[in-house]
């Protein structure tokens, strides 16, 4: 089956097939364990176990003492998902808006400082576009997860 | 006597004492506000009553509203735990005015050693070492800049100017340069009157490639003051201690001898009662300083008591209930690490993070300790410290025991909520840690641009895979399932054709 996942570096597609309980990708195969765990045999006949768990789109992962979060991308969604990188990370304050509704803004460009559990955050363009709206003024309380701003990736 | 104890405070620390009282077989009391209505530590308390009010001040630190309860409650002693209402010599004040028992030392006490100056004096006049420096009393801001100009020549730079009423880095400024000096002693003024309201501050030379090493000491009413060696929390993000342990790795006996009885001195100056912690920085030259001294059970606790087999909190009850204390001459077997665990993004300048403890799955096995106040299920929300649990492991040697925490750390599943567990594993690594060369400034020095983990690509092949597979087999449905309970195995009840009750 097809996957893709998002990554700093860009979407990830994984392609992963099965035979009768094992799946394989490459040189590695996993079987799902009676607890829900995963064991994976490494290429080179090496097993670790691997913890999973599924919270919004995101599978969180531990293997090998290291713990990973793989976002999802449905299929047939587009890469800008529901605002991106652009909604708040935790509940805070909107302490500056950088921009205004139809400027033209290249990646890296910081959008909003935040203030959250008394530091500051910084929200920035995780790609270039243009701003289409800003739902925020400063000193304005923001919930975790709302759209802080509309940015087109054109 | 103590015969029912409430505890004022809540999390890992309340979970810790309602333990002791059980163990103890003394009745407990937890009080708890609204958000925490489901939080472990009330299932530990044999009584839980809700607090009324929304914000901290009105819960946890409501002096007042707790009295109330305990009278309610027919409590007879408080335990503060750490941080909300430890160090308030008032709320000491009122607990012993309501005719009850404060586990802890006297107001009096509280207060010494609360303003850093006062503390300050009485230390010198006890023969305790104190850092170089100068306390300025002028409220005055243009007398108490000019009587600061006038110390810095004594004091030489760099120095530090800290608020008399600091803590936590609040009032503080470390100045390189005479032509800095003005302009940071307005600033420090300026935070220590909005946070503390008292704008004192007084000198300290700075002190660079210092450890923070601190002596726990007990006291009783029967006349024993003793010390029960060293920790060694050099290693600090942010002005907070994430890595501690017991003994130092650079301390010699004569070292200890002369520390610790120099913690006993300070205590006995204050006419100390209970558990307590007297800090130092000691200086590359071996020479040592006072810092301060917290009149509470600290954080760390735990890596003293695996390192010296005394209960530390049990002793604080029944110290408190007039009884002597139970332990015999200091006895160190061993090497201990404590490491903390926070809800916190280590690889973005250690912001807090929110979310649910989706799996919880703390390491087992021999010398490993953990104390926490989550589990599965729980969610890590911003209306409290963002500290998740206390991992303490205990090994013959100190080499064994940074094996041993490597270990359990690599064992530690935390799923659906950032944690630093990563970034204490890497500092196992490092080696400064690893020959035990830590001071105060050692994060900073590893990681002068910000911590980044070193993730093998095998590894995020592996977790990649691993996530495509769980995707494809579902096993978020079955996850789902398992918690709602909609779908899951039948209740043994109906099965075997009877009902409950």
């Amino acid at each position: 089956m097809h996957h893709q996942f998002r990554s700093p570096e860009g979407p990830i597609e994984v392609t992963v097939a099965k035979q009768g309980d094992e799946w394989s990708l490459g040189g590695l195969s996993t079987t799902v364990m009676a607890d829900g765990r995963l064991r994976i045999v490494g290429s080179d006949g090496g097993i670790s176990f691997g913890h999973v768990a599924k919270v919004g789109d995101v599978w969180w992962v531990h293997t090998q003492g290291h713990t990973f979060k793989l976002e999802r991308i449905e299929p047939g969604a587009t890469d800008t998902d529901d605002g991106g990188g652009l909604t708040a990370p935790m509940p805070g304050k909107v302490l500056d808006v950088l921009v205004a509704a139809g400027e033209v803004v290249s990646a890296g460009t910081t959008l909003m400082v935040l203030e959250a559990m008394k530091m500051e955050h910084r929200i920035v363009a995780a790609s270039d576009g243009v701003v289409m709206a800003v739902h925020f003024a400063a000193g304005d309380q923001v919930e975790q997860g709302v759209a802080l701003l509309t940015l087109d990736e054109s | 006597m103590v015969r029912k104890v409430l505890v004022a405070n809540r999390g890992e620390i309340a979970c810790r004492i309602l333990r002791a009282c059980n163990e103890a077989g003394l009745p407990s009391v937890a009080i708890y506000a609204e958000n925490d209505a489901s939080s472990m530590f009330i299932e530990l308390a044999d009584e839980a009553v809700l607090l009324t009010g929304d914000t901290i001040g009105e819960t946890y630190l409501d002096q007042e509203q707790i009295l109330a309860i305990a009278k309610s409650t027919g409590a007879d002693a408080i335990h503060p735990g750490f941080g909300f209402l430890s160090e308030r010599a008032d709320f000491a004040r009122a607990v012993g005015n309501a005719g009850l028992q404060w586990v802890g030392p006297s107001p009096e006490a509280i207060e010494q050693m609360g303003d850093k100056m006062t503390a300050r004096i009485t230390m010198r006049a006890a023969g305790v070492p104190v850092i170089p420096g100068e306390e300025i009393e002028h409220e005055d801001e243009a007398d108490a800049l000019a009587a600061i100009e006038a110390a810095s020549h004594r004091v030489g730079y760099p120095l530090l100017l800290k608020a008399s009423s600091g803590g936590g880095g609040k009032g503080m400024r470390a100045v390189h340069a005479p032509e800095d000096l003005i302009e940071s002693a307005k600033g420090a003024r300026r935070e220590a009157i909005a946070a503390f309201g008292d704008g004192r501050v007084y000198l300290e030379r700075l002190l660079t490639g210092s450890k923070h090493v601190e002596i726990q000491v007990l006291a009783d009413r029967h006349g024993r003051t003793i010390h029960l060696g060293e920790r060694e929390c050099s290693v600090q993000r942010r002005h907070q201690k994430v890595f501690e342990e017991a003994p130092c790795a650079t301390m010699t006996s004569e070292l200890r001898e002369a520390m610790g009885q120099a913690a006993v001195a300070a205590a006995e100056a204050v006419d100390y009662e209970g558990a307590g912690t007297v800090e130092f920085l000691l200086a590359p030259t071996g020479e040592f300083f006072f810092l301060e001294m917290n009149t509470r059970i600290q954080v760390e606790h735990p890596v003293t008591e695996l390192v010296t087999g005394v209960d530390l909190v049990r002793e604080q009850l029944r110290i408190a209930a007039g009884e002597p204390m139970s332990c015999g001459p200091l006895m160190m077997r061993g090497h201990a690490i404590e490491v903390r665990l926070y809800a916190e993004d280590a690889a973005n300048n250690f912001l807090p993070a929110i979310g649910p403890l989706a799996v919880f799955r703390p390491p087992e096995g021999p010398g490993v300790r953990l104390d926490t106040g989550v589990r599965e299920g729980d969610e890590v929300t911003p209306n409290y410290d963002p500290m998740l649990a206390k991992l303490i492991v205990w090994a013959p040697s100190r080499h064994e025991a940074l094996q041993r925490m490597r270990r359990a750390l690599d064992e530690f599943v935390v799923l659906g909520t950032t944690t630093n567990i990563r970034f204490l594993r890497e500092l196992c690594d490092e080696h400064e840690v690893i020959t035990g060369a830590t001071d105060t400034t050692t994060i900073d020095r590893i990681w002068p641009n910000g911590w980044q983990p070193t993730v093998p690509r095998a590894v995020e092949d592996m977790a990649l895979m691993a996530a495509a597979v769980a995707e494809s087999a579902g096993l978020h449905r079955k996850q789902s399932m398992a918690s709602t309970g909609g779908q899951g195995p039948p209740s043994p009840f109906e099965t075997i054709g009877r009902r409950f009750p």
